[in-house]
């Protein structure tokens, strides 16, 4: 999959800073496949860019922080105050909107600003804001440096969490499905590796996956990524990552009626989930291979 | 790829080319008009290169577009124009960039006089006014969001940061190339520090003050978009922002680009009829 597994195709990952330059880059052509906030792909569609989600890569793995000292300590508190999303076209937003219509708030109640996740925790110790809402590790970032503390995982918000999906550009599809069915394969055994059904196992799998990811990847701290991926353990998980339509039209649903996108679109027009593999006959990661020397060179 | 475009630009070449036997006055219209409408045949030739076809099996084949074309640049203008986030937007930039180009102007004005005339003065600020001036405003986004919050004043502090440096560089450079004869009879008129420093070292910088000016708000002006990125909600450099945020609203994004350019245009047109004032030409520059 990468330099560091078993074999195979070997996918170029490229870390980005923001969603604008990464969409652009995949509207140019320029980048085949990303992982990319839902409803900004389905208006990705809507606006004409043939792109499909085939995959997600995560499920949960978003928090909302809001600082150490706030006095909020439910939902309904946050009304009158600033919060912070990713983007408009995010899942955050949209379950933003999604509890206040639960809990019986005005939509225009709690005032959301989009931000750029990465200024977040600054903005949040700047007190800018009373708290942000974004995937990880900005919430871990917060709670690590002591100005942050999560006020609620997913599982208490939208159980199963569906931030991002895996975005393939249609070309890409129609001309290479066996590099499509070989990404998603991959993603898929990597999601059954991180979330191994003996727990200690898991957490040992997500400390190596840490080292790694931290250190050959995205320069991050092996240390932030591993309070991300094993405290708790359910703060994210990687099993049932085939993209699910009753999930999707309910996001869909929620995008169109708060005026996120123009039209409803039917599940097949934005999604293609043919290239998720049967779990069971997958091939299991055995071989992890050791961190290799901080050589500091990145992804190339 | 169209054909009109590619006869366009051809035609608005040759004249351009043929412009050469006209008179001067008639050149003077003919270049730019024929320029300009090379340069859109050319955005319209590229935009259309972008454009590629997908076929899918099972549905038919479609064309998708990349960079928005000249006239779809013209729908999303009439579109901002029409439902007034044009006036709006640009009434918003206007005034921050108004209140950042001021404070800088005074705050920077008497700083760069006393450092210009002042080897002491010089001696302190000089150096750090030196260090900090070609730090890219951007790079000063994060602390004026730590400092200011998401507010107008964030934005405003971008502004102030890009203009503030090339006024107090311009103003000291201006002083400090001030003829000494000027001093000397000043002196001999028996002016105190203040008086001379406000009745003649202003005065006859001023022309040079005022071509600082005209950088510093051209920068102020340049800086606009990166002053609004930050969950600013109104602004023609926020309307970039939040252009590119969305799903394919690139026409929207060059449409503001093309807004901000001409208002810097009119801005710079502006400063330079301020050059024109009797009372500031008399300073020791040619014109």
């Amino acid at each position: 999959m990468t330099q560091h597994a078993q074999g195979g195709t070997h996918f170029q990952p490229e870390r980005f800073g923001d969603f604008p330059t990464m969409k652009e880059a995949l509207i140019a052509r320029k980048l085949d496949a990303t992982f990319m906030i839902v409803p900004l792909a389905m208006k990705l569609v809507a606006d004409g860019v043939p792109v499909k989600i085939v995959y997600l890569g995560h499920r949960d793995g978003s928090a909302l922080t809001v600082a150490i000292d706030s006095p909020v300590k439910d939902f309904t508190e946050l009304a009158g105050k600033r919060v912070a999303i990713p983007s408009r076209y995010s899942n955050q937003h949209l379950l933003m909107r999604r509890m206040m219509k639960l809990r019986g708030m005005d939509q225009g109640s709690i005032e959301l600003v989009e931000m750029p996740p990465p200024e977040m925790p600054g903005a949040l110790a700047a007190k800018a804001i009373e708290g942000y809402i974004v995937g990880e590790p900005h919430n871990a970032k917060a709670e690590l440096g002591g100005y942050g503390r999560v006020l609620y995982f997913m599982k208490d918000l939208w159980p199963q969490f569906i931030s991002c999906g895996l975005v393939v550009r249609q070309e890409v599809i129609n001309e290479r499905p066996e590099l499509v069915q070989e990404l998603v394969r991959g993603i898929a055994a990597s999601g059954l590796w991180l979330d191994d059904d003996d727990e200690a196992l898991a957490i040992e799998h997500r400390r190596r996956a840490s080292e790694v990811v931290g250190k050959v990847f995205y320069n991050q701290d092996p240390k932030l990524l591993e309070h991300v991926l094993t405290k708790p353990l359910e703060r994210v998980s990687y099993s049932n990552l085939v993209p699910p339509k009753a999930t999707f039209d309910e996001i869909m649903d929620l995008a169109v009626e708060m005026n996120v996108i123009g039209r409803r679109m039917a599940f097949e027009e934005y999604c293609d989930t043919r290239f998720a593999p049967d779990l069971g006959v997958l091939p299991r990661v055995t071989n992890f291979p050791p961190p290799p020397a901080a050589s500091g060179t990145g992804a190339k | 790829m169209s054909v009109t475009a590619f006869v366009t630009a051809a035609l608005a070449a040759v004249a351009i080319v043929a412009s050469r036997g006209l008179r001067q006055r008639a050149q003077a219209v003919v270049l730019p008009v024929a320029t300009g409408v090379l340069l859109l045949a050319l955005w319209h030739l590229w935009a259309e290169s972008t454009r590629y076809e997908i076929a899918t099996p099972g549905e038919p084949v479609r064309t998708v577009e990349v960079f928005p074309t000249p006239e779809r640049t013209l729908v999303a203008f009439r579109e901002l124009l029409s439902d007034g986030r044009l006036l709006r937007y640009s009434i918003a930039s206007l005034f921050r960039v108004a209140v950042g180009f001021l404070l800088a102007a005074a705050i920077g004005i008497p700083l760069g006089l006393w450092a210009g005339w002042s080897t002491r003065a010089s001696y302190s600020i000089n150096p750090f006014v030196q260090a900090l001036r070609p730090i890219s405003p951007l790079a000063w986004i994060p602390i004026a969001t730590l400092t200011f919050g998401i507010r107008d004043e964030a934005a405003i502090f971008i502004i102030f940061l890009g203009s503030f440096f090339p006024i107090v560089t311009g103003t000291m450079s201006a002083v400090r190339s001030m003829p000494v004869a000027y001093v000397r009879s000043a002196h001999n008129f028996g002016l105190r520090k203040f008086e001379l420093l406000a009745h003649v070292v202003f005065p006859a910088a001023l022309p040079q003050i005022i071509t600082s000016l005209r950088i510093a708000l051209g920068v102020a002006w340049l800086v606009i978009v990166a002053a609004e990125m930050n969950a600013i909600q109104s602004g023609l450099g926020f309307l970039i922002v939040d252009a590119r945020n969305m799903g394919m609203r690139y026409d929207l994004v060059v449409a503001a680009m093309l807004v901000i350019g001409a208002i810097g245009i009119g801005l710079d047109f502006l400063v330079r009829r301020l050059e024109r004032i009797d009372s500031v030409r008399w300073g020791f520059t040619k014109e």
